[in-house]
């Protein structure tokens, strides 16, 4: 995978300025199971162009609150705002697209055509499937069809469908889960480059990834919101303020 | 609204999961084996009564292309719609679910029910593939000199491709509501059985349940295969398929609090079931038959379609009486269709008819027209009509002088038939799965199609 930044860079500037937000807020978005609340009021705000990290271990309610931020499950309690304007769930497929792990769409259909159906249904040109596809080190796996690929490769698809999406704010769950070392810090580039114009908002377990490629970082705990903020601010909020070698794992470590 | 190019991307990616499924590829092969069978079984049969072995053959008039052809072959398709057609539905339905690929559908600009829309579009069409055997049996039949009459050929066509938009409907309902694949399959058959149940218990009770009964997938196709075609029958068979794709858009949208999704499910069903009674109410129907099976004579419609009063008939036979089904699906019917204004009461009180002997009325049916009330016990129709004409104060016709149906006799083995069906399609299919899933063929595909800008 040689990743070209500048292409995913191009496609986003193209089509995400004109639904640009400033900021979107999530106000006590709550998801109960029965008697079980996987998420519990969980609150914070995301800025336009940044790079948000959901941190969280396994259990802690990540995915559900992927979900229920895009509309894709209800949600129990609470609600997200768009410049303070509330945004029903129906209409949440405008401002967002959230890439869910673990999904295997259209395992018969080759690379290319899952790309260019994608780009075709989003209304994306062909030169940014071939930017995506690219940048993405998924060029020469065109013609092999989903079910055929490793983990990471299908990983790799599954991203190039996202970054092919028009929307001002991308959801990715787990974006570096089965990727190894190398292709791991490809993909960060390419996100990097990617969010110069686009708002990323990741969803991480491993905490060293997550603080290489997020800006800022939401903590998450329970179903619980522990802390918002760059690594500064939270180290700061855990009292780790002094000891400038605290990693995001000692932060998170003191604040859940 | 989907613009024409989201409406192409998305049937293109059903089109696509078809070619990809087994599922399909197998219902074509296994119908064309039991399309090749039923032709030949029908066509040795055929010339057997048309006197091939050498011995007498049957009168002409009884060798109709319609019941000894058309019928048993395309009746192939009933099995296939129950036991196979259903599987390649619940796949493209229920795979998405499975895959994740329903969260990205779900996020596409385009409208959901596009997609529920695109996905009927393609299986109609995967089921019209599948009816190219039953046309290729009855091409066959031409080909060695068989008669076909077209009107009543298509009529059971439009049937079976019913029958396909009924299994679509069920399907898609099936697969969207249930949990995986193999429960989506076990409901689609409990309701293939469900409709045999009613059909079982409409023979012993009439009433309301056998109005219902004259909808299931059985009796419906009976209809088309009598030549009868019935608007009612064909706008309640459309409905039901379209209800069971409304049915699946409302209950995919995952996002939606259970509620709504349940009150989307209840809102599809409560059109549906309004639209049926609505349809029901039609009486509008068509005699496509080429022998005239389902109307009386024309002299004897002319001189029915002068009587304006209604006509009141009151029967006195329970509803497993063997001679009900007689009038009802005789007699009565063609009263029905001919007549301005006919209304049939069932007065037996109990479903066999055998423990109502104390009751002198039974067996008795009586006739009201104009204030005059008349009994008979016939279910013969010159015998009726006669009573009819009586109680009407109309002049019974002269003898007809249109022609008597003269039949079509062909004393002719279909020989190419298992060359056809056990060899060519196969080959056939064969190399379509292999064109559909080869890299080759997908490229071939693929690159003939642009993506936007």
């Amino acid at each position: 995978m040689s990743p070209s930044v500048s292409a995913p860079v191009q496609v986003a500037e193209a089509r995400a300025g004109a639904t640009a937000f400033d900021v979107i807020t999530v106000d006590n978005l709550s998801k109960r199971y029965g008697e079980f609340w996987a998420l519990r009021g969980a609150s914070f705000s995301i800025r336009r162009g940044e790079i948000l990290g959901l941190i969280g271990p396994n259990g802690s309610g990540k995915t559900t609150l992927f979900q229920c931020f895009a509309g894709l499950a209800p949600a129990t309690l609470g609600g997200v705002e768009r410049d303070g304007t509330r945004v029903p769930p129906d209409d949440r497929k405008r401002l967002l697209f959230f890439v869910p792990d673990g999904v295997r769409p259209w395992a018969e259909q080759s690379v290319a055509w899952t790309l260019r159906f994608i780009a075709g249904v989003h209304g994306a040109s062909r030169d940014s499937v071939e930017a995506i596809s690219s940048s993405l080190g998924l060029t020469p796996l065109a013609d092999a069809r989903l079910h055929e690929l490793s983990k990471g490769e299908h990983r790799r698809v599954v991203l190039a469908i996202g970054l092919l999406t028009p929307h001002p704010l991308l959801l990715l769950d787990e974006p570096f889960d089965g990727l190894d070392l190398r292709q791991t810090r490809d993909v960060m580039a390419v996100l990097r480059a990617h969010a110069r114009h686009r708002t990323l908002f990741l969803s991480i377990h491993q905490l060293g990834d997550a603080e290489r490629v997020c800006d800022r970082f939401v903590l998450l705990s329970a179903g619980r919101v522990a802390g918002e903020g760059t690594l500064d601010e939270l180290r700061a909020r855990a009292g780790l303020a002094s000891t400038q070698r605290a990693g995001l794992e000692e932060v998170f470590l003191a604040l859940t | 609204m989907p613009s024409r190019s989201e409406w192409r991307w998305l049937l293109e990616k059903e089109l696509r999961e078809l070619a990809a499924s087994r599922a399909f590829w197998l219902l074509l092969i296994v119908t064309g084996a039991l399309v090749g069978h039923a032709v030949m079984s029908a066509s040795e049969l055929y010339a057997e009564a048309s006197g091939i072995g050498g011995g007498p053959a049957a009168l002409s008039q009884g060798l109709s292309p319609l019941e000894g052809i058309v019928v048993p072959t395309l009746g192939a398709y009933d099995l296939a719609a129950t036991l196979l057609f259903p599987f390649v539905v619940i796949r493209l339905v229920a795979v998405e679910k499975q895959s994740g690929a329903l969260a990205l559908m779900l996020q596409a600009p385009t409208r959901f029910g596009a997609s529920i829309v695109a996905k009927g579009i393609v299986l109609l069409v995967a089921w019209g593939v599948a009816l190219l055997a039953g046309g290729a049996a009855l091409v066959a039949w031409m080909a060695i000199g068989g008669h076909l009459y077209a009107p009543e050929t298509w009529t059971v066509v439009l049937g079976y491709l019913l029958r396909g938009a009924l299994a679509i409907g069920v399907g898609a309902a099936a697969g969207a509501l249930a949990a995986s694949a193999a429960s989506a399959a076990i409901i689609a058959l409990t309701v293939t059985i469900g409709t045999w149940a009613l059909d079982y218990v409409a023979a012993a009770r009439g009433g309301t349940i056998g109005a219902i009964a004259q909808y299931t997938p059985t009796s419906a196709l009976a209809s088309f295969e009598h030549g009868n075609l019935r608007v009612s029958t064909v706008l309640i068979l459309t409905t039901i398929g379209l209800a069971g794709l409304g049915v699946a858009a409302a209950w995919l949208r995952e996002g939606r609090p259970l509620a709504r999704r349940v009150g989307g499910v209840a809102a599809a069903l409560t059109a549906a079931i309004l639209a049926c009674i609505l349809f029901a109410q039609l009486r509008s129907d068509r005699d496509v038959s080429e022998d005239r099976r389902n109307s009386f004579s024309r002299a004897d419609e002319a001189a029915l379609r002068r009587i304006d009063a209604p006509l009141k008939v009151t029967v006195h036979l329970a509803a497993e009486d063997p001679r009900l089904t007689d009038l009802d699906r005789g007699v009565l019917a063609k009263l029905r269709r001919t007549m301005k204004s006919v209304t049939v009461e069932y007065a037996a009180q109990s479903r066999s008819g055998l423990f109502e002997a104390s009751n002198s009325h039974y067996g008795e049916v009586w006739y009201e027209l104009g204030g005059k009330r008349e009994m008979n016990r016939s279910s013969t129709e010159p015998i009726v009509l006669e009573t009819v004409y009586r109680l009407g104060g109309v002049a019974p016709p002269t003898a007809a002088e249109e022609p008597a149906y003269r039949g079509y006799p062909l004393a002719k083995r279909m020989a190419a038939a298992p060359w056809i069906f056990f060899v060519a399609w196969p080959i056939l299919v064969a190399l379509a799965w292999w064109w559909a899933t080869s890299a080759k063929g997908r490229e071939g595909r693929g690159g003939a199609t642009a993506v936007v800008g």
